[in-house]
């Protein structure tokens, strides 16, 4: 089930954001927090939706979108609160390590959508390094510093105008 | 005499993640140990101190899976302890949002972890290069089932729609008539689901389950009924704690529940199908005669069968509420407007099995207590039963079969170690 701060778009050339995340597993909340401080920045920019369960949501959120940007939290070896950014190209999600506490992975819904066709015209990562991911409310502090990076850096590429042709 | 031990650190395919280790020491399989790093009671600390209108928001998304368990037992716990009485409409709502989730969390154990399984692949991603129609079947269903929730649940980011009493806001008539289409469809693709699923390999395997569900006197349980077994168990759910305990094992934070005095049991698809395959509705009982499943299934493998005909069953079910829905005068019966220090116990049935809350709330109506007791919990040493028979049959195979074997058979009781826990990681030592 995934919520959105605006119902599901319907203008496929808006640019969408999805953060994804468990707002009760501590850092594994990041991906939400950036896109509801995002909801307040970006306007008519960009339409952002929270994607709190099965990542296999994400198929049917960006299938037909031009621009597509998912937060999540990741865990790669990086120190807590590291932004990292990446394009997804046609061999996939780089290696970041296991990244996922949603079930299905991120990579895995990118697997799948490829494979059904099911994908936007270009999609963005922005991934959050975490650093506890235990039942507990807030974010952790570095972690919290990597959240306000990340919504200053998407919101800047959104009010920049987030090219549909990826960068060759 | 060689011993030998089988790591898996990360177990695939399952709703989160865990570990396994089994230790055999020649022809004996003296250990398994399923673990499950997180255990329940971090989330009742959590509760501790917080409203009781607070819990059915906060337990939602202790599992992003099933949402609308953790909603509805907490719901039905603290209505409990509070006096109150849902019925009617809002009581058919409910039920309705569990339809939905039902079919979405079925839909995908069928079709994206399970199925990849028996048809040899190794993940969703390859079974879909091959047979995208059958993936697509999976997501379409699926998206029923979100849709569902959100028409109900609601779609803003706050509040969650569901409350103790009832919900926020109720859908119009109009609201609900719309998704008769996309329900109409989804039972179709389920009853065709239940004849796919039907039609798959199963090894010949026959455990011998203690079962545990509720049972409704005329319904399918979802929210309402007595705790059954099929060796004798009838109580009340608030007597839940008088038959079943929980005990702390060595190898895992988590707890695993135990009937007192007989061990391990089973709750799940198996479990409700096997005490109330009465209670299904129409197409539900037909496709299941079609297919030639019998009234009790006690194969772990044919579990695939049983959810897709529950996932017919939360369709038809879908559509009947839907064709009698009249919104209800108000959205949520009132709360007492003052607190007296209260308890009260509730389980759902959440697509995995049946969930258990409790609360204990003081006079300001603040929670001092809670328990939950998740389905996953319930089933891990029963799982870890189903290993041990498992690896005592296949001694002969050689690890990485093995290994393989003994996450399919996990992945059978679809377990949601990520209500319990977040990394799972299987050691097999041969000693």
């Amino acid at each position: 089930m995934y919520r959105g701060a605006t119902a599901r778009p319907t203008e496929p050339g808006t640019p969408l954001v999805i953060g994804v995340g468990n707002d009760h597993r501590g850092d594994d909340r990041s991906g939400l927090d950036v896109v509801r401080a995002l909801a307040h920045r970006v306007g008519g920019q960009a339409q952002v939706v929270e994607c709190p369960g099965d990542v296999t949501d994400l198929l049917e959120l960006w299938s037909d979108r031009e621009a597509v940007i998912v937060v999540d939290g990741v865990r790669s070896g990086r120190p807590p609160g590291t932004v990292v950014r990446f394009e997804i190209g046609p061999n996939g999600l780089p290696t970041l390590g296991p990244t996922s506490t949603h079930g299905l992975s991120l990579s895995e819904a990118v697997g799948l959508g490829r494979t059904l066709g099911r994908f936007p015209r270009r999609l963005v990562v922005y991934g959050i390094e975490v650093e506890d991911v235990g039942m507990r409310d807030g974010l952790t502090p570095r972690v919290a510093l990597g959240v306000a990076e990340a919504a200053s850096r998407i919101a800047e590429e959104l009010l920049d105008g987030l090219e549909l042709t990826p960068p060759a | 005499m060689t011993d030998r031990t089988i790591h898996v650190d990360y177990l695939a395919r399952v709703e989160g993640e865990g570990a396994l280790k089994v230790r055999i020491h020649g022809d004996t399989v003296e250990d398994v140990q399923l673990k499950i790093f997180e255990p329940p009671r971090f989330f009742e600390a959590f509760l501790r101190g917080r409203s009781y209108l607070e819990a059915p928001d906060i337990t939602a998304r202790i599992c992003g899976i099933c949402p609308v368990a953790y909603q509805m037992s907490s719901c039905h716990a603290l209505e409990r302890a509070l006096g109150m009485t849902v019925q009617g409409e809002l009581r058919a709502l409910r039920r309705l949002l569990y339809c939905g989730e039902w079919i979405e969390s079925h839909a995908l154990h069928i079709y994206l972890l399970h199925a990849p399984d028996f048809l040899g692949y190794p993940d969703a991603i390859r079974l879909a290069k091959d047979h995208p129609e059958a993936v697509k079947k999976g997501l379409e269903l699926k998206k029923a089932g979100n849709t569902l929730m959100q028409v109900l649940g609601g779609r803003e980011i706050h509040p969650i729609n569901v409350r103790v009493g009832g919900f926020y806001r109720v859908p119009t008539v109009d609201e609900l008539s719309t998704m008769r289409p996309l329900l109409e469809r989804a039972l179709v693709l389920a009853e065709e689901t239940t004849r796919f699923a039907a039609g798959l390999d199963f090894p010949e395997i026959e455990e011998d389950y203690e079962f545990v569900a509720l049972r409704h006197e005329n319904e399918y349980p979802m929210n309402e009924g007595e705790v059954v077994s099929n060796r004798g168990v009838r109580v009340p759910m608030s007597q839940f704690e008088d038959v079943f305990e929980e005990v702390q094992v060595p190898h895992s934070n988590a707890l695993q529940s135990v009937h007192k005095g007989a061990g391990s049991y089973l709750v799940g698809p198996l479990a409700r199908y096997a005490l109330n395959h009465d209670r299904l509705l129409t197409r539900a009982r037909s496709v299941a005669h079609e297919v030639g499943l019998p009234e009790v299934v006690r194969n772990p493998y044919r579990s695939i069968v049983v959810r897709a005909v529950e996932m017919v069953h939360a369709c038809e079910e879908a559509l009947k509420i839907i064709d009698a829905y009249r919104p209800p005068a108000a959205p949520f019966v009132e709360p007492p407007s003052s607190f007296h220090a209260t308890s009260g116990a509730a389980i759902s049935e959440a697509p995995r099995g049946m969930l258990y809350h409790r609360y204990r709330l003081n006079e300001e109506g603040l929670i001092e207590e809670a328990k939950i007791v998740a389905p996953t919990s319930q089933n891990q040493k029963r799982i870890e039963d189903d290993l041990r028979h498992l690896v005592e049959r296949s001694l002969r195979l050689d690890e990485a079969t093995l290994t393989d074997a003994c996450e399919r058979a996990i992945r059978n009781h679809d377990p949601c170690i990520s209500c319990a826990t977040h990394f799972l990681r299987l050691d097999l030592e041969r000693a």
